[in-house]
């Protein structure tokens, strides 16, 4: 059996970066649905230095089903949290008391369902994930969690 | 292939900081794992919706064929030239970057220009042209989406393919490598402290004979 004895380094460096890169797309700050409808170019910063826009058909789609107080309330990117291991993933929501929220109030309207709720926000399960991202394709990101 | 035994220096430190990088790597293959299912699953949703937009443009561009034929069959080829040369442009196209998974993937959106939101036909207020025009119209937007599609295509189709090679490294070479290396640093150790023990065996017993001598 070959014995190197060689330091590894490298491949711990490597490990390391991958998974710090691997949520790096994720917003700096998220902005409220009213704030972005009112952008002329509706964006927000990454946390890796780049830009995401949103579609403006997606914010005023949005805003057709939500009223002048949840899209003060809504923010955006909607974070999917997905957890290793898994089948279903969690939408998290400001709100943490087990109420129906905005975020349960539009998955529940773009997937033509009532939204299961957790404690800590709205649970999808990644058959319904397909009908969500392609109505909700650039308000909504991934954030992979163990 | 088979795994090597990496190992800078056998000891037992080495073996805990081996034991922690191999919790590391698979914590990292497990959300590598989550990522390519939801890259495959981005890519697959796609070519779905490049599938359709593919149809829709087909159908597009064979009104607007037709639509343009009728015009140049009733107004002319010279006029209908003329009037397109004229027209303005009434709309712009934003281009701008979105995130999927980590994949920067281009987003192509087209925005109205009210101002000049409508075509101005100053020969002939013709139904036929405007028709031609709202078809032209209608199939660049078609075009605009299924260019962003196959852009986003080629782009998650890249990425798949280099976490799958990643994660065939992690599960192939990497992991095992540690693994091999850490149970071969274990048999190591254990072999040490059986000759420990039998070592200190034979120093009791050399001792035990010495004191016999004495008396």
């Amino acid at each position: 059996m070959p014995i190197e004895q060689d330091h590894d380094d490298v491949i711990a460096r490597y490990l390391a970066s991958e998974l710090s890169s691997v949520n790096a797309q994720l917003p700096k700050r998220r902005k409220t649905l009213s704030l972005l409808l009112h952008e002329e170019h509706p964006r927000i910063s990454c946390l890796d230095g780049s830009e995401h826009f949103f579609r403006i058909d997606e914010l005023r789609y949005l805003a057709s089903i939500l009223s002048d107080y949840e899209r003060e309330e809504l923010l955006l990117p909607m974070i999917i949290e997905v957890r290793s291991g898994r089948s279903d993933m969690l939408v998290r929501s400001l709100r943490g008391d087990g109420k129906e929220t905005v975020e349960a109030k539009v998955f529940a309207k773009v997937l033509g369902m009532p939204a299961s709720m957790e404690k800590t926000g709205v649970r999808i399960y990644r058959s319904q994930l397909g009908a969500m991202r392609r109505a909700l394709k650039t308000t909504t990101q991934y954030v992979f969690t163990l | 292939m088979a795994a090597r035994i990496r190992v800078a220096r056998p000891t037992k430190i080495e073996l805990a900081r081996l034991k922690q990088r191999l919790r590391l790597a698979m914590r990292i293959q497990k959300i590598i794992k989550d990522r390519l299912s939801i890259l495959v699953m981005e890519f697959l949703q796609t070519v779905r919706e490049s599938a359709e937009a593919k149809e829709r443009l087909q159908k597009v561009y064979h009104d607007a064929y037709k639509a343009l034929s009728l015009s140049v069959g009733y107004h002319g080829y010279a006029e209908v030239e003329q009037t397109l040369m004229i027209a303005e442009m009434p709309f712009s196209l934003h281009a701008a970057p979105r995130n999927v998974a980590g994949v920067r993937l281009p987003t192509f959106q087209m925005e109205e220009n009210p101002e000049a939101s409508r075509t101005v036909f100053p020969a002939e207020d013709s139904s036929l042209l405007e028709y031609t025009s709202d078809m032209a119209r209608k199939c660049l937007s078609v075009t605009v989406e299924l260019a962003e599609l196959q852009s986003a295509l080629e782009l998650l189709g890249d990425e798949i393919n280099k976490v799958k090679r990643i994660n065939n490294a992690l599960e192939y070479v990497v992991i095992p490598g540690l693994d091999i290396t850490i149970k071969y640093l274990s048999m190591k150790f254990e072999e040490r402290d059986r000759e420990e023990v039998a070592r200190l065996k034979y120093v009791k017993l050399l001792i035990e004979k010495r004191e016999a001598y004495a008396y």
